[in-house]
């Protein structure tokens, strides 16, 4: 989400500091869910305040079978950056989704999100990241 | 996945990455509908190569200790004494109290309604604001009355009842009312208690009075009424105080009128 270990770590303390004092005053956090959208509204918030990506339109180009080949090159680092540069809610969507955590019904509950605004966002994120991977690993596409 | 319905694309693309069973019947017909193109095994392939290497991240020895205990992010479970306490719930409970308790009066009002209660309560309004001086002055007992209002007002059947007609009377007047018609309305000695007569409503198709059997109660504004209906004219017997104070009198063997 941030695209940075150290303010990840910042908002994970944070957010378990929050479920202690809630805890603390008789009103625990009611499910897990509370973590990971408290994690995400801080995440907004200090994105917020940094500087902004620029948002234009991204290329994109249908999922190829050799996708797989082209991601094992990556690092974990360069997709988190990756994934940290989209708009809103693109950005949480895939986040979310490729924690392999939730089922949809429970990504629209975190995100706020109706049905077609999540599958939108994960399918153009997907494609997107498709043209950036041609891009950026070309020799594995080009194969 | 062109091929694929609408619906079903818009759920194959939020399909879940791992062989994990699909939470719902709509999204297992949609990733079986979605399995039978080329494009979902790509997607899918994608996915997991994305989701291997997120898990991948590596993760700092700090946050690792955080989570030594897992159970830490299930979140605690409200006990029911807690969610029952919680301000929404007890609003929500109280709120559906009172409309129960409304409605339960509404209901008993319409279980306890008669034809003329509407008038009898608006007599006990007037019971309540008579002065002593607005009646004629009249010493006798109550059930000799008959004659009176008969001889005197040509108001036929206004008969006190046998339960009643043994008390002191200290004054009586007779009245137009717009809803009631000709009033009756006698004081009596004992417990400043009043009592009214007054012709009972009547159907309007067939023109027979609207009667009822036995004994009614009303209540209002601290007066209470004891309404009873006979020969097309209703007898109220009004008293300031609560249904006991009337009780005995109607409790009393009374003789035939």
């Amino acid at each position: 989400m941030t695209g940075e270990a150290s303010k990840a770590q910042d908002i994970f303390q944070d957010t378990v500091r929050e479920a202690a004092f809630l805890a603390a005053n008789g009103e625990p956090p009611a499910d897990r869910y509370w973590f990971f959208r408290e994690a995400r509204w801080r995440c907004l918030d200090v994105i917020a305040r940094g500087v902004q990506p620029e948002h234009g339109a991204n290329e994109s180009t249908e999922v190829s079978p050799r996708a797989p080949e082209q991601i094992e090159q990556l690092e974990p680092e360069q997709l988190a950056i990756w994934i940290s540069a989209a708009p809103e809610p693109q950005r949480s969507a895939l986040a979310l989704y490729y924690l392999d955590e939730f089922n949809y019904r429970e990504m629209m509950s975190v995100l706020g999100l109706k049905l077609t605004e999540l599958s939108r966002a994960i399918a153009s994120g997907r494609r997107e990241f498709q043209a950036w991977l041609n891009a950026t690993v070309p020799a594995a596409a080009s194969e | 996945m062109k091929r694929l319905a609408r619906g079903l694309r818009t759920l194959a693309d939020c399909a879940p990455i791992a062989n994990a069973k699909a939470p719902d019947r709509r999204m297992r017909t949609a990733v079986s509908r979605a399995k039978r193109t080329e494009d979902f095994a790509a997607q899918q392939s994608f996915d997991r190569a994305v989701a291997k290497l997120v898990q991948a991240t590596p993760v700092s020895s700090e946050i690792q200790e955080w989570f030594a205990n897992e159970r830490m992010a299930e979140g605690a479970k409200r006990s029911w004494k807690k969610t029952a306490l919680h301000p929404a719930i007890l609003a929500i409970g109280i709120a559906l109290a009172v409309i129960a308790v409304v409605a339960w009066i509404k209901f008993d009002e319409q279980m306890h309604a008669f034809p003329g209660m509407a008038t009898a309560k608006k007599l006990l309004n007037v019971a309540a604001m008579t002065r002593p001086s607005e009646f004629e002055p009249m010493q006798t007992e109550a059930g000799t009355l008959n004659d009176l209002f008969f001889m005197k007002y040509r108001l036929e059947h206004y008969d006190v009842p046998p339960e009643f007609a043994q008390q002191r009377t200290i004054g009586v007047r007779v009245f137009d009312d717009d809803e009631a018609g000709q009033v009756a309305q006698i004081s009596l000695a004992e417990k400043r208690m009043q009592l009214f007569l007054f012709p009972a409503r009547r159907d309007s198709k067939s023109g027979k009075p609207d009667e009822f059997e036995g004994w009614r109660y009303i209540e209002q504004e601290g007066w209470t009424g004891a309404v009873q209906a006979h020969k097309g004219v209703l007898f109220m017997a009004a008293v300031r105080g609560p249904k006991k104070d009337l009780a005995p009198y109607l409790a009393t063997k009374p003789q035939s009128r």
